[in-house]
């Protein structure tokens, strides 16, 4: 049996470093190296920092579930929410010369997570929202 | 332990930043802190000394977009040094490496204000 794990935490930022350390040493049990590792650990973190920022408002009384799973060709990860579903395709798309002159810096979260995933998804189920983050095997072999 | 300090000293007119631990949504008011003070002084040349941070994500990345026109600016730039892999990777990922100069050590970095006076690119 591969391992899974369900992690709930509060909706605070103090809690995104324990976050960060799980996934990490998850991804590294399923077979990632650590560089691997350390990228998966920062996208779900910014997949957190979202939920807390932008589902929950800011608001640190509400929870934050991370659902880990070594599928075998692939990991997943899925952060749920119970908060405002925040439509993510109104995220711009980052044009960082743009960004600099605008001095703009929202939407780099989510462009981390898209540059460092092989799929990001939203979905709505059973009135919470569900941001699923996949990282195949093979493609780490092959270099990607 | 803490999860970020940020120790600071200014060399001549350059100012370097020792962030240590992580920078993220939690602790990236603390680095934006010490950024701001530092342009508040009027001291436009930085340099972020990366050898004590493990990782950054977003929120401190933005930090540094958010300052670094007025840094610009000033006549001065933001520069970085010492990253480790994990930190690297993330600049590289975002494309930040061709939005930032980046040396290998600290040195490096003060000298190479001393050499074009530090007018960022």
């Amino acid at each position: 049996m591969r391992p899974a794990l369900v992690l709930t935490v509060p909706s605070e930022t103090s809690f995104l470093g324990l976050v960060r350390e799980v996934t990490r040493k998850m991804a590294e049990t399923a077979g990632f190296d650590l560089g691997t590792a350390d990228q998966l650990a920062l996208a779900v973190d910014e997949a957190a920092t979202n939920v807390i920022e932008h589902a929950y408002g800011g608001a640190s009384d509400r929870e934050v579930e991370i659902r880990l799973e070594d599928r075998g060709p692939d990991f997943k990860v899925e952060v749920v929410d119970s908060g405002n579903t925040v439509d993510p395709r109104a995220v711009p798309d980052v044009d960082l010369g743009r960004y600099v002159k605008e001095r703009r810096t929202g939407g780099l979260g989510m462009h981390l997570m898209e540059k460092i995933m092989d799929s990001v998804t939203f979905r709505r189920s059973a009135g919470r929202n569900v941001c699923r983050l996949v990282k195949r095997k093979a493609a780490v072999a092959r270099g990607r | 332990m803490s999860e970020l300090t940020v120790d600071k000293r200014d060399v001549e007119d350059v100012t370097l930043l020792y962030p240590k631990g992580f920078i993220n949504a939690h602790t990236v008011r603390l680095f934006e802190g010490e950024i701001r003070e530092a342009i508040q002084q009027g001291r436009y040349k930085i340099v972020v000394n990366c050898s004590g941070l493990s990782y950054i994500a977003s929120a401190g990345l933005g930090a540094i977009m958010g300052a670094i026109e007025e840094i610009r600016g000033g006549g001065g730039d933001l520069r970085l040094a010492s990253l480790n892999d994990t930190v690297r990777n993330i600049f590289e990922i975002l494309g930040f490496n061709h939005l930032y100069r980046i040396y290998p050590s600290e040195m490096d970095a003060i000298l190479s204000f001393a050499r074009d006076g530090g007018t960022g690119s």
